[in-house]
């Protein structure tokens, strides 16, 4: 049984751990998209409708991708070149997002796909117990796991990283130094776009292999939340991820056993299990808070 | 902006400075339209004719426009659990679930203590409940924003889906009709606790009670000393700090206004329109109303109008999909274009 949860876990985990990687890098840049929403909406949509047509989920991917790209392109544009409120921008685009997957959704809630389907690793499979947990999954969310290493490595040993880091704490630093600071967010804030809108494939074409209307369900805004959580950092918002995917796995295996716990309060558990977390988290630290971000999370922005 | 590099940045906004700040607004209303216009044609309907049917029916008679107002009241009401907290510079997203538990508040206490009650002692009561309940799911918010520094646009959000599922509980279990054939619902809840209706219209006196909430509000806002407070607060915090404000216990309160106003809202839905509760109750409304709140610059006398055109393009809404077959849902696009050229154009508008 934990097995089964712990497999879900990463399972129904890693759509949020790829959204919530995107914000890390956007919010390393000092931009918090909520609009990652409505990225993940259009990616699922975008990935699953490409994969109705061509037959191939890794077209459906990279489409799903581009599709959340576009989205944060508008989140870009208001917030970087318009000036306009972070957090007021990011909430249109999730709503942008609802509409626009609800009205180009409406004929493909009856379809259906191949998609991506677990993979199991030749030998590390076989590992007891570990394999059945870490190398029985689809191809994307190995690929996500190896993500996290690399932007890690990205964000914290090459110069690439620093550019980026410096766009969020230290503006006048990388003017200085010749280099737009509003480029490196713009190109920061599609990266995470990018990222968000192949989490919302993950889950049209690999986890759920269906599109029904708000499927995202405010994942977007959990991977949000998760990256205050994780202090800007990879591998903390990867595990937080897997938290929040630990406890719907939880609502599942419940359910299978059969056990007299109402349905609706099982839903509520990974929402309440972040803002606990959240909660947690911000009650030790402060300081880590990339600086131009800071002053949104305070109102100002 | 105080950064030394923005000047470089910004010296291209001095030829829309020169533009007075009217101007720019009614362009960022008007343009949507336009854009989604171009969208339709794509789709075989005339923009033109959804427009002009809009106007019509709106004005066309008595009943039209009480539909309009009907749509309208909601939002005015979702609208001010924005506006105020924005005034004070709190970003509360939270109308969404401040209604749906408004709504449960209200529906429990007319099924379990009104039921006898004549209307005008049981209405007032279940109006106190739902505003009681709104401000209830609003102090989660609050005291994570008070003790916890959590950033309320993110708790509020997360909180809205929290709400959904409380009420979805309630309608599959201790609230469900038992007479329902398992349909997810209340049972009704008593005649008497209708809001009155005026004649001719469908149209309720919740409206009057969000005109009279939305005026208040801003009577608050700009003529009292309190209101004053609200406004330093949100325009600059740290004045307010140095000024010896409590600013936390303001946050607090403001919050939990917001979110009475929001569980009016929620009860408003039940004794004026549904008469039972739904888990769908009140969907997109939270959202709307703070599109509406964007679109007022957050002015309570504004929010009536921006309010009363998304009561419009509601009622358009159904319009459209009824007669060309695309989804009602395709207005919240138009919606979202029209916002979107709002924050576009904020900074460009003196306020």
């Amino acid at each position: 049984m934990i097995a089964d949860i712990l497999t879900g876990a990463i399972r129904s985990g890693t759509s949020v751990m790829l959204a919530s990687q995107g914000e890390l890098v956007s919010e390393r840049a000092g931009v918090i998209n909520l609009g990652t929403e409505g990225s993940m909406l259009c990616g699922a949509l975008g990935g699953f409708a490409v994969t109705v047509w061509s037959g191939n989920p890794w077209l459906g991917t990279v489409a799903g991708g581009l599709c959340g790209l576009l989205i944060s392109l508008i989140h870009a544009f208001l917030v970087i070149s318009c000036g306009a409120n972070q957090l007021a921008t990011g909430l249109t685009i999730m709503f942008f997002g609802m509409g626009v997957t609800a009205f180009f959704g409406k004929g493909f809630v009856s379809q259906q796909i191949v998609g991506f389907n677990p993979v199991p690793i030749p030998l590390l499979s076989d590992i007891p117990y570990l394999g059945k947990i870490l190398f029985n999954h689809d191809p994307l969310t190995y690929l996500s796991m190896l993500l996290v290493p690399m932007l890690w490595y990205l964000i914290f040993r090459t110069r690439l990283g620093i550019i980026l880091r410096a766009a969020g704490e230290r503006e006048e630093v990388l003017f200085a130094s010749g280099i737009n600071p509003r480029l490196v967010r713009y190109l920061a804030v599609l990266a995470g776009g990018f990222l968000a809108g192949i989490g919302g494939a993950q889950l049209s074409i690999a986890y759920t292999h269906s599109w029904v209307e708000n499927m995202v369900a405010g994942r977007g805004v959990v991977a949000v939340a998760l990256v205050i959580f994780a202090s800007w950092k990879p591998v903390q918002a990867m595990l937080g991820a897997y938290l929040f995917g630990a406890a719907q796995a939880l609502q599942l295996t419940v359910q299978q056993q059969g056990l007299a716990i109402s349905p609706y309060f099982l839903f509520m558990v990974p929402y309440v299990l972040t803002l606990v977390a959240l909660l947690i988290v911000e009650r030790r630290k402060q300081s880590q808070t990339p600086e131009a971000l800071g002053k949104v999370l305070a109102g100002s922005g | 902006m105080s950064q030394p590099t923005s000047i470089a940045f910004e010296s291209k906004s001095t030829f829309l400075q020169r533009h007075s700040s009217w101007m720019i607004q009614t362009a960022a209303i008007i343009a949507p339209f336009i854009l989604f216009g171009i969208f339709l044609t794509f789709y075989e309907v005339n923009p033109i004719e959804l427009y002009s049917s809009m106007v019509a029916t709106t004005f066309g008679d008595l009943y039209g426009f009480g539909e309009v107002l009907l749509k309208a009241t909601p939002f005015i009401l979702t609208g001010l659990a924005a506006a105020l907290p924005a005034k004070a510079g709190l970003v509360n997203v939270g109308g969404e679930g401040q209604l749906a538990i408004g709504a449960l508040f209200a529906t429990w206490f007319a099924i379990f203590y009104l039921d006898q009650m004549p209307a005008l002692i049981g209405i007032p009561i279940m109006l106190l409940a739902g505003a009681l309940g709104g401000a209830a799911w609003a102090s989660v918010v609050a005291v994570l924003k008070v003790k916890g520094k959590l950033n309320e646009t993110i708790t509020s959000v997360l909180l809205n889906y929290v709400a959904v599922f409380i009420v979805g509980f309630f309608v599959h279990g201790m609230l469900k009709d038992p007479n329902s054939f398992n349909w997810p619902f209340s049972p009704e809840i008593s005649y008497s606790l209708r809001l009155p209706v005026i004649n001719g219209t469908r149209l309720h006196i919740g409206f009057v009670i969000a005109i009279v909430l939305a005026v208040a509000v801003w009577f608050i806002l700009s003529k009292t000393r309190l209101g004053y407070r609200i406004r330093v607060l949100g325009s600059n915090r740290l004045a307010a700090e140095r000024a010896g404000m409590n600013i936390n216990r303001m946050y607090f309160w403001v919050l939990l206004a917001a979110g009475a106003i929001a569980g009016i809202a929620g009860m408003i839905e039940i004794a004026g329109i549904e008469g039972r509760l739904r888990a769908t109750v009140g969907t997109n409304f939270g959202y709307l109303g703070f599109l509406a709140a964007m679109m007022a610059w957050n002015n309570p006398l504004r929010l009536m109008a921006t309010a009363f055109l998304l009561g419009m393009i509601s009622v358009a809404g159904n319009k459209l999909e009824i007669f060309s077959g695309l989804p009602s849902s395709s207005v919240n696009i138009l919606m979202a274009l029209v916002l979107f050229f709002i924050l576009g154009s904020g900074k460009l508008v003196k306020r």
